[in-house]
This record gives C-alpha cells, structure tokens and sequence, in this order.
C-alpha cells in the first residue's frame, strides 16, 4: 500500500487548500440557495406625501391622520415649482390637497371636487392613493348611508381600512409529498458546481503529482505491477472524492434544514452519481497533464460553462432550446433534471428518472474510456517490447 | 569466470525512418563500472530505455542476469536500480518518506526497509536532513536524495542516466566517489554520460556510441591504443621559421605537426622519451618558448579519430 500511503501524504499536504475551496464554495453557495427561494414577505411601503388641509375641519383633519399612520407626512410649503421639483427629484411621491368645503361635501357623489393633487402621471403612487381615497370616502358614505352619523362613519371606515390582509405565496409542491423545499433543491442544484469544481482542484494536482514524467518513469522501472500502482491510486482518489462527497452532503443536512427523508435520499443517490462523473472527468482531464494555470481554467470553464447552460444558476424553462439542445450534451443537463423530477418540478417518474441517472453513469464510462485510451497511446508503449 | 549481468544482441530501435540504435550488441560482466559515452543523440538513453523495458524494439534480445528481460519480469526489476538526470522525488515528502516509497516499490517487509532506508540515508550522507522536504535541500544534497532513492533497495544492477548534468564539481565529485564505493560492494553499474572525464574516472570498461552504434568498446587503454596518436606535445612559441618546424616534423615517431602562430602543436605515434628530443630541438635552434606540456591522449581523442568530430560540443 505504499502508493495509497504516499497519495495520502500528499493529500495531507494539500488539505488545507482542498478545505479552503470547499469551504469557499460553500459560503458562496449556501446563501445563494436560500436566497433563491421563492418565499417573499410582502410588506407595505410608506409614501412620501405632503398634504395641505384647505378645508381644515374635524374630518379633514381625521383623514390627514388617516393617511399619516401607513404613509410619511412630508412638510412643505404649497408652491407649485417646490412641489414639482420634489416630485422631479423623488423627495416626494404624492401632494394632497384636501380642497375647501371637503366635510360639506364628503356624502355628496363624486370625489372630484374633495381633492387636488401633484403626481407623476402614471406612477404606483397615484394609483394608490387614487384607489386609497375612492375606498375611504366611499366607505364613509356607505356607513353614513346605512344611518350612522358622519363620525361614527369615519370611525368605523378608518377601523375597516385598516385591517392587513395576510399574504402567504403558495408555492407548488413545497415541503409536500411531490416535492421539496426550495432551498433543498437549490442546494442540490448547486451541488454540481461545488463538487466539479473541488474534485478538479483537489484530485487532479494529486494525481498530477503521482504520475509526473520523472516519478512515473521510476515507477516503471520499479517491480510493482502496474495494476497494483493503478488500483491503490484508484483508491487514494476514491477515499479523496468520497470524503468531499460525504462533507457536502452533511453540509447540505445543516443548509437544507433537516436530515434528509423519503425521496431526498434518490438526491442523494444523484449527487453520489455526478460526483463520479466528476471524478471521471477530472482523471480525463489530468491525462493531458495540464499545467497549473490550465487546471485552474479548465475548473472554472467546466464549473461555470456547465452550471450556466445545464440549469443550475438558470432554471432550465428559461433556457433557450438552442441552449437546451447543447446542454443535453453534457452530464450536469440531466444531474439537474433529475433534482428537478425529485424535487418536485417536473412530473416524477421513476423510470424517466433512472435513464436520467443511466446517462450520467455513461458520460462517467466514456471519460473513464478516452482516459484510459489517451494514457495508453502517450504512455502505453512497455508493453509493445518486442518478446 | 564473471557472470554476465547485461547481454544486448543485435538491437535495433527505429523512430520512422530514424534508426536510434544500429544492430547495438553489448555484454556487461558482474562487478564491472560499464561506462556508456557518446555524444547527445548517440542512442545512450534509448538503450537504457530498452534495457529496461520502458520502450519498444524492433530486433534483437536483451538478458539481465541470465534472463529475458520484459515488462513484467519483476524478478529482474527487482534488482534494478535507476538514478536518473532529473531529480524525481516528491516535494510533499520529507528526505527520509521520499526514500521509504521508493524503496517500497520494491522492499515490502517494513523492518527491511527501515533499515535499508537508514543504510540509504548514511550512505549519500543525509543523516542531519531527514526530515527535511526536498525544497529546503540544496541542490547537491537533492542529487544525493536521487541516488539514495535509487539504491535504497540495494539493487544488484545499477543504471545512472547522465546524473552528473548541471551538478557542481565538488557534488560531482561526491556522485562518482559513491558510485564507486557501490561497486566496492559488489554492484555492477551502467554508467551514461558525455562526460569523458567522468568516464576515465570510474569506469571499468567502456563503450563509445554514435549515431545509434557502438564504435569502440574495451577499457580506456585499449581505447586509446586504438588511435595513431600516442602523445602530444604543445610548445608556446611566438616565431618559428619552416625551416625549423621541418625539423620538428622529421623528429622520430612524429605524425602530426601543426604551428598556429602561437603554439606548435606535435602529435606522436608511439615511442619514448619525445619530450626529450623536442626540448633539445629547441635548444639546439635557441628558440625561447613558453609553457610545453605533454598530454597523453583522451577519449575525446579517440572519439575524434574515430568518427572526425569532437565528443562534445564546446559549450557542453
């Protein structure tokens, strides 16, 4: 076990940086998976409006309170160029004029000739306060209507107005039985990114450091078989790519929130799955012996490039069948439709999803193959000694 | 009678169109320091290459201790030990981790190998960097880790690729001086290089290699008497008329004089006392020379008169 004892060593060696990559993606992939949940809180936000009481009465008085409690009362003088220009420059969202003789004709019809304003035309605020005002004196006359004299109307108006309405967004299949949460899902979406990445950052320099030219060619000379080197550096880089798989998936009980259940276990298997196929493209890509600076570039372009047009940054509905089409190409395309039929996105079917899984076992067997071919034209040629 | 440990026979390597090696045929005996010299391009690593496997041939045979040698014939291996030019160990392991892979590769007992490893270590003097990481070694000590590496599972064959390249004298030195204390102890050692010097040194026998074929074989004083020129004899002179280098000419057992305004350059072929004679000639004519040094001839020399150019180029 010398070459799986020496791997180790040089893993050791390596350690720090292979925890600090993980630990770099984790703090950035983490938040971005709770950031992309769909859960929103609705909240109501206050107006800047000036309001001048012409009428200057008990109920005009009422109302400026009235629109004071939701929205910020700005003071200002009622000049026409101040008002426009506050409302140029934002400082103002709406100017109300409560005009003279509002509580005279508050039970009349209309409301044209209770209120002035400046506004921007168009803009949210005036619908607000539009629909705001129409709902106030409208209830004021419907409870007056209904005997109640005028205070008591504005009374039992302001009570009514200001009842919030709960708003809770229902998202389809949250935490129900065909689906997880979001942020389960994105965590696992975003999954493909981290361990592609770590695994090229971590395998490849150890086996690029195992098999340089120099190195190898002892080994060659030496009197281990050749499978015994391979087998214990297979296992060297199969305890490595384990270790990491196994950090990010507890890692992933703490982000998701809870230990993972039912169908949240074939996400599991699916992650296992594309770590392999990670592993194999990261033994593809050492074949070539990159330098340094490539490897870098080759994990940032694989990591990227896939996450990018494989749906992991993007959801795949908003991809365009172009990219889509290209996108089937590559194994992180059906590691991502498989977490969205697990999670609850698209219609789960079991046997959909294990071709799913099958396809991505086959981009693994094809690495695994063109490494294998590459290594033995560049470094095959012992076994071709003439008998 | 010595046992031979290294028979090639009639080997043949062709890159294309290029022959590497040229029907080579080689015979080292036990306990010998077999030198292989050539100029770069020679086939002196692509013989080692083939001798160990690591590429094809396309004719002839090669036996290690009496047996074919092939891929997977890891008894041979076994007792193959190779020390490269480059130094290969790995920067993550300390002097004495560095020592015990290698060493793995072949020893699987562990007690063995902690005592061939510390044999190892003492003997290329590492003692006091053991635990040191190949980073911190200097440049002389990382080729004594190379040579440990090499020779740590006590190899009965030793096969050193050109280890002396870019070395200081002083670790070069050392290197031979280990070499031959190895071969004290019973190892056979290959030995490449462009190096003559090193070659006259430490080796035993030698073979000289162009273009793919051995071109001279034996120790080096059968190589030089090999070659016309026996003796040569460099004079500084600032004048020397015709008349008188035809008299230096026609001394006895002359076979080559040239006069390059400077130095008068004679060649002899055999005979004894011609440093004599020169320095009377010139005292007879009264000339006043500089210095005058007598040189016995080199394997460069006999590389020279074999194949009309020099072993190595100047810049080497």
């Amino acid at each position: 076990m010398q070459v799986f004892k020496v791997f180790m060593k040089v893993l050791k060696s390596r350690m720090s940086a292979a925890f600090l990559y993980i630990l770099i993606f984790m703090i950035i992939a983490i938040p971005q998976a709770k950031s992309s949940t769909t859960e929103k809180k609705f909240e109501r936000v206050p107006l800047k409006i000036a309001v001048f009481d012409e009428d200057n009465t008990p109920e005009s008085r009422k109302l400026t309170e009235f629109i004071a409690k939701d929205n910020k009362l700005i003071s200002m003088s009622n000049d026409r160029e101040e008002l426009i220009d506050a409302l140029y420059w934002m400082r103002l969202d709406y100017a109300l004029i409560i005009n003279k003789g509002y509580s005279e004709n508050l039970l009349s019809d209309g409301t044209n000739e209770l209120f002035g304003s400046y506004h921007v035309h168009d803009s949210y605020s005036v619908s607000y306060m539009s629909t705001a005002l129409d709902q106030y004196v409208s209830s004021v006359r419907a409870y007056s209507q209904s005997g109640e004299d005028l205070d008591s109307a504005i009374a039992h108006t302001e009570d009514a107005l200001s009842q919030d309405t709960e708003v809770h967004v229902a998202e389809a299949g949250k935490n129900g039985v065909n689906g997880q949460s979001s942020t389960f899902r994105a965590y696992f979406n975003y999954f493909s990114y981290i361990i592609i990445s770590v695994i090229i950052y971590t395998v490849c320099p150890i086996i690029l450091t195992m098999t340089r030219k120099d190195i190898r060619y002892r080994t060659n000379c030496s009197s281990i078989h050749p499978n015994a080197y391979t087998i214990q550096l297979f296992a060297g880089s199969t305890v490595l790519v384990l270790g990491v798989w196994l950090i990010l998936i507890v890692a992933g009980i703490f982000a998701t929130g809870g230990f993972y259940s039912g169908k949240q276990w074939l996400a599991v298997l699916n992650s296992f799955i594309y770590t392999l196929v990670s592993t194999s493209i990261a033994l593809l890509i050492t074949s070539f012996d990159p330098s340094e600076n490539i490897l870098n570039l080759t994990a940032q372009i694989l990591g990227l490039g896939m996450s990018f047009l494989c749906g992991v940054f993007v959801p795949l509905s908003m991809l365009s069948d172009s990219v889509a089409s290209v996108s089937k190409f590559l194994p992180a395309y059906w590691y991502i439709r498989c977490n969205s039929m697990i999670c609850g996105n698209e219609i789960y079917d079991s046997g959909r999803l294990a071709s799913f899984m099958l396809i991505q076992m086959l981009f693994a067997v094809v690495c695994s193959v063109l490494t294998m071919l590459i290594r033995r034209i560049k470094f095959g040629t012992s076994s071709e000694v003439a008998a | 009678m010595e046992n031979t440990v290294v028979k090639i026979e009639n080997l043949v390597k062709r890159y294309g169109e290029l022959i590497a090696l040229d029907h080579l045929s080689l015979e080292i005996k036990e306990g010998e320091i077999f030198g292989l010299l050539g100029p770069n391009g020679s086939g002196k690593t692509t013989t080692i290459n083939c001798l160990l496997s690591l590429l094809a041939y396309d004719k002839g045979s090669i036996e290690i201790f009496g047996e074919k040698m092939s891929p997977v014939n890891y008894n041979v291996k076994q007792n193959i030990g190779i020390i490269m030019q480059n130094v290969a160990v790995f920067d993550e392991l300390t002097v004495q981790e560095n020592i015990d892979y290698f060493c793995g590769l072949y020893i699987h007992s562990k007690a063995d190998r902690k005592q061939y490893v510390d044999e190892a270590i003492k003997f290329v003097g590492l003692e006091d960097f053991r635990k040191f990481y190949p980073k911190k070694l200097s440049g002389g000590l990382l080729r004594r880790l190379n040579i440990a590496c090499g020779i740590a599972h006590k190899p009965k064959l030793i096969i050193l690729d050109e280890p002396t390249v870019a070395v200081d004298p002083q670790s070069r030195n050392k290197i031979l001086e280990g070499i031959q204390e190895l071969n004290r102890q019973g190892t056979t050692v290959i030995y490449t290089t462009h190096y003559m010097e090193e070659v006259e040194q430490i080796c035993t026998r030698i073979a000289i290699m162009d273009k793919g074929r051995k071109i001279a074989e034996g120790t080096k004083d059968e190589l030089k008497r090999m070659i016309r020129n026996t003796e040569t004899i460099s004079i500084e002179l600032l004048d020397l008329s015709d008349r008188v280098k035809d008299k230096f000419a026609a001394l006895p057992h002359v076979c080559s004089c040239d006069y390059d305004g400077t130095k008068l350059i004679i060649g002899f072929s055999g005979g004894k006392h011609n440093l004599m004679r020169v320095t009377e000639l010139l005292r007879e004519e009264e000339l006043h020379s500089g210095r005058i040094y007598s040189e016995r001839p080199t394997l460069n020399d006999v590389f020279l008169e074999i194949t009309g150019k020099a072993l190595r180029d100047k810049e080497d």
